[in-house]
């Protein structure tokens, strides 16, 4: 793996969300954002934590060969766009070994995996993937 | 805006992108700049404006301004750096011609540079990743070829496209660089070429990305023209913004930023964008340079690929569409792109070689975005004698 440092700090304070896909909820129009904000479209300023639910369904998706340095060992990766309950997530396809049986409206489900790791000190970044629930 | 200062381009300047491995990014700088300097002979030059994405990435170097004015002999002009991904140029543009037309500087030079080949592929694209939202996207391994990709698949399920009908793209972009001397890429291609090449992120191949290339590029701007004859004058800019994680999109089809961008300078111009004859798309990806046209309202939504397949954009035609073939013939130099796309563009007005063939259209439109439709520039120019 090509040489990288990964920052604790910086991961750290993002568990909520690559952990449990924690967005935000406007208080006052109800709007729900990942990633979170501070500001609504509506102007308010008053959010709640608002977790996204651990099962969607596919929208689209593309095989990337060409990837960044630190995920040379692991491509081609399957990079799509999922629907979790009227949220957008962008995120890694994994358990796919046959691409070709993905296609829009598939359902996912939300899985916890590494991301990447440090080739200095062997830190390991967790996150969120997701997995098609049928087989593919 | 109360006051009427004009802003004139009275140099220009590229350094035909390709793999420098022997230039650094202050030879490459030198390079075009001086050759700027020596059309223009003696003009006050009150501020250099670069335009840079990736140096902290790709060469460890901050400041850049700084040392590359040193570099020219100029420690004491302020060169001033601009980042804004792979559409620095358009905003380093923005921000000379306002520096000019508020009567701060005479003349101001912008100057692109970029040096892509300094790191290997991955790291390249480690580099590409920073125009994403990094900690939701970039981080997961999200590139600008994955958002690319994506778009292509709506594109061609909205519209009812196959593969085969958008590869028109990298076929008519290769077929004029074929004609261009100043272009990396000067093979022509043909469908078969587009079809068997690998796949990048699919359905997106390899003649759908614009090669990584080192280059230069870079213009003299100011509130008059040096020479009599014949003058090109930057008639409106346009900025436009829509940063934002792409799941937070409605579609990815529509370029929001170059809509706003286009619309802005259209206006400052008082032209409308059916009066335009030339064109320079920022063609990335070739999905995304379709999306421009449509976007800045010069093609239909959805008719690109049918319009290029019957060369209604090609030269000869009321509108011509990346007539030295795009970034995808020119290669793609980072943030130094739009300079490219500004430089061509300054050729094709003024009617010299290798554009002789374009006549002598009056107006044209330079585009320029960073990552997806993040931050979009348009600038109108005109020819004036």
């Amino acid at each position: 793996m090509v040489d990288q440092r990964l920052s604790v700090p910086r991961y750290w304070r993002r568990m909520p969300q690559y952990y449990r896909l924690e967005g935000v909820q406007c208080i006052k129009c109800g709007r729900v954002y990942f990633p979170p904000r501070a500001v609504c479209e509506c102007g308010s300023r008053e959010f709640k934590p608002y977790p996204l639910p651990s099962t969607g369904k596919l929208i689209n998706f593309t095989v990337l060969y060409s990837v960044p340095a630190e995920f040379e060992k692991m491509k081609p990766l399957i990079i799509g766009m999922v629907d979790l309950g009227g949220v957008k997530v962008v995120g890694q396809i994994v358990d796919c070994m046959d691409p070709e049986k993905l296609s829009p409206g598939v359902d996912v489900e939300v899985v916890f995996r590494m991301v990447k790791m440090d080739s200095t000190y062997g830190l390991i970044n967790y996150g969120y993937k997701f997995r098609p629930i049928n087989n593919c | 805006m109360f006051n009427t200062t004009e802003v004139y381009v009275v140099a220009h300047s590229l350094v035909p992108g390709s793999r420098h491995y022997e230039k650094g990014l202050k030879e490459l700088f030198a390079e075009a700049f001086l050759k700027i300097l020596d059309q223009v002979g003696n003009v006050n030059l009150g501020a250099i404006y670069v335009a840079n994405a990736f140096s902290e990435v790709l060469q460890d170097q901050g400041t850049l301004g700084a040392f590359l004015s040193d570099y020219v002999g100029m420690r004491r002009i302020p060169a001033i750096r601009i980042e804004s991904g792979d559409g620095s140029s358009g905003v380093a543009i923005l921000e000379a011609y306002n520096t000019v037309r508020a009567g701060i500087y005479d003349c101001v030079a912008v100057v692109g540079v970029e040096k892509m080949h300094d790191v290997i592929n991955v790291k390249l694209n480690k580099a590409l990743a920073t125009i994403t939202d990094y900690e939701y996207e970039g981080f997961f391994g999200v590139t600008p070829a994955a958002q690319a990709a994506m778009a292509m698949r709506e594109y061609m399920l909205k519209y009812g496209y196959d593969y085969e009908d958008l590869a028109i793209w990298p076929i008519k972009m290769h077929e004029r660089g074929s004609k261009n001397p100043l272009a990396y890429m000067k093979k022509q291609a043909t469908l078969k070429d587009v079809l068997e090449s690998e796949v990048v992120a699919d359905p997106l191949r390899l003649y759908d990305v614009a090669p990584a290339v080192d280059g230069s590029a870079a213009v003299i701007l100011c509130n008059k023209p040096v020479k009599s004859d014949v003058a090109i004058r930057i008639d409106g800019i346009g900025i436009g913004a829509y940063g934002t994680y792409t799941g937070q999109r409605d579609s990815l089809t529509e370029l929001l930023s170059v809509r706003d961008a286009t619309n802005m300078a259209l206006r400052a111009a008082h032209v409308s964008i059916g009066d335009i004859r030339l064109a320079e798309v920022h063609d990335t990806y070739s999905i995304l340079g379709m999306l421009a046209l449509e976007s800045m309202g010069l093609v239909r939504p959805g008719e690109t690929p049918r319009l290029l397949s019957t060369g209604a954009l090609d030269v000869g035609n009321k509108l011509v569409v990346n007539a030295g073939g795009g970034l995808k013939s020119m290669g793609f130099p980072g943030g130094a792109s739009g300079m490219y796309e500004l430089a061509l563009m300054v050729m094709e007005l003024m009617n010299v070689k290798p554009f002789e063939s374009l006549g002598k259209a009056e107006l044209g439109i330079v585009q320029d975005m960073a990552g997806f439709d993040l931050v979009s520039t348009s600038v109108v120019l005109r020819r004036v004698s």
